[in-house]
């Protein structure tokens, strides 16, 4: 289909859909109305329910904990899918050692590259801990630390080079840390099944208003989030960096994939 | 200035699919997804907004006092998370189709047809 036709099909599927996206639009609410009694019950009862001050966290962890068990496994499966598209195409050979980008010189970092990158990346690495812990008081949570302290990755290795970020991020930590974080997060939903209690059910206790032990469950599966989404972004970026460059002893680099 | 959210998540949207459609490269494919993507982050967040509403956060000021909904901001912080995992996924489809079609072009792929026996134009 040239790209013509494929705009008509376009064109003619909108056009078909045309009345119900526009009885849909009209009917929607004005802007700044509440529409769902749930998000307001929410922020009525949860505070009281389970000790915690961030409503997001306690939806995420707590009142929807088994769909975000269930999107924890979705970024598995896309890490691992990728993980394996790109891997499988190179080997497994020399995937423990630093690869090089051929026909591109390693240039030796200035001094003040490295020293500014090393003090961002260990600021960077504490604000995502900092954010991950926090997660039941504060803005924040595991997700937005685990992305944080992936990121700082990235700083290590604009500082220091590939060969020595290799050497200081582990392919297998990583995988560790990731597959180890969903296996948490499974845990935390079946030991109260264990006990004869509904999956995920709040068994810990709760802990106090605004505190950083609060919200019981929620803690652990928080930190399982936190685990698993820095080793899955970790992981990507130390896959996608892999893929650019050649092994080091093996000067012909493998393409076909077989 | 009431439907101004929907209208840019409708148009964010719009832009998103039409980019879909008159894509020619698989990179720029995924960004159009991601664009997609965003519209629904747009709608969902001007859904849950109240006026006059804090954040629903009662750290600073006590619980009871109004806030947004809680909801559908946890679903888009979730979706964010994973999109950005799906979104390498695709981008390391494309890396394969790279190596063994030599093209990103979504047009010049055919479906069910073995790498072996591709065209001269795979050949290097």
């Amino acid at each position: 289909m040239s790209v013509r036709i494929r705009l008509v099909v376009l064109a003619l599927a909108f056009l078909a859909l045309a009345p119900a996206v526009a009885h849909v639009a009209l009917a929607l609410p004005g802007f700044g109305a509440p529409i769902s009694p749930y998000g307001q019950a929410v922020n009525a009862l949860l505070p009281d329910l389970r000790h915690v001050t961030n409503m997001v966290a306690a939806v995420n962890f707590d009142v929807r904990g088994i769909d975000t068990l269930g999107e924890e496994c979705m970024l598995l499966c896309a890490v691992t899918g990728a993980t394996v598209l790109l891997r499988g195409a190179r080997g497994e050979s020399g995937a423990e050692r630093a690869g090089h980008v051929p026909g591109r010189p390693v240039i030796p970092r200035a001094d003040a590259t490295v020293l500014a990158c090393r003090i961002a990346a260990t600021l960077t690495l504490l604000l995502g801990l900092s954010i991950a812990l926090h997660g039941m008081t504060t803005p924040g949570g595991g997700f937005q630390g685990g992305v944080i302290v992936a990121s700082s990755l990235l700083l290590l290795y604009l500082g220091e080079g590939y060969a020595v970020w290799r050497t200081l991020v582990r392919g297998p930590v990583l995988a560790l840390l990731e597959g180890g974080g969903a296996l948490l997060y499974v845990l935390a939903a079946a030991v109260p099944l264990v006990i004869g209690r509904p999956a995920l059910e709040n068994i810990l206790p709760l802990g106090t208003l605004k505190d950083l032990y609060s919200g019981g469950l929620m803690i652990v599966v928080n930190a399982a989030v936190a685990l698993s989404v820095t080793g899955s972004f970790g992981l990507l970026l130390l896959e996608f960096m892999e893929e650019t460059r050649a092994p080091d002893r093996d000067s012909v680099p493998d393409e076909e994939g077989r | 200035m009431s439907a101004l959210p929907w209208f840019v998540a409708a148009w964010l949207f719009g832009v998103g699919l039409y980019g879909l459609a008159t894509s020619r490269h698989a990179v720029h494919l995924v960004g159009c997804l991601t664009v997609c993507q965003s519209a629904t982050y747009v709608l969902l967040l001007g859904l849950g907004f109240v006026d006059g509403a804090g954040p629903p956060i009662f750290y600073d000021h006590p619980p009871g006092t109004p806030a947004v909904d809680p909801i559908v901001q946890a679903l888009v912080l979730t979706d964010i998370v994973v999109g950005a995992a799906v979104s390498a996924l695709l981008l390391a489809i494309a890396v394969q189709v790279q190596k063994r079609r030599h093209t990103l072009d979504p047009q010049a792929l055919r479906p069910l047809r073995p790498p072996d026996s591709a065209p001269e134009r795979s050949s290097r």
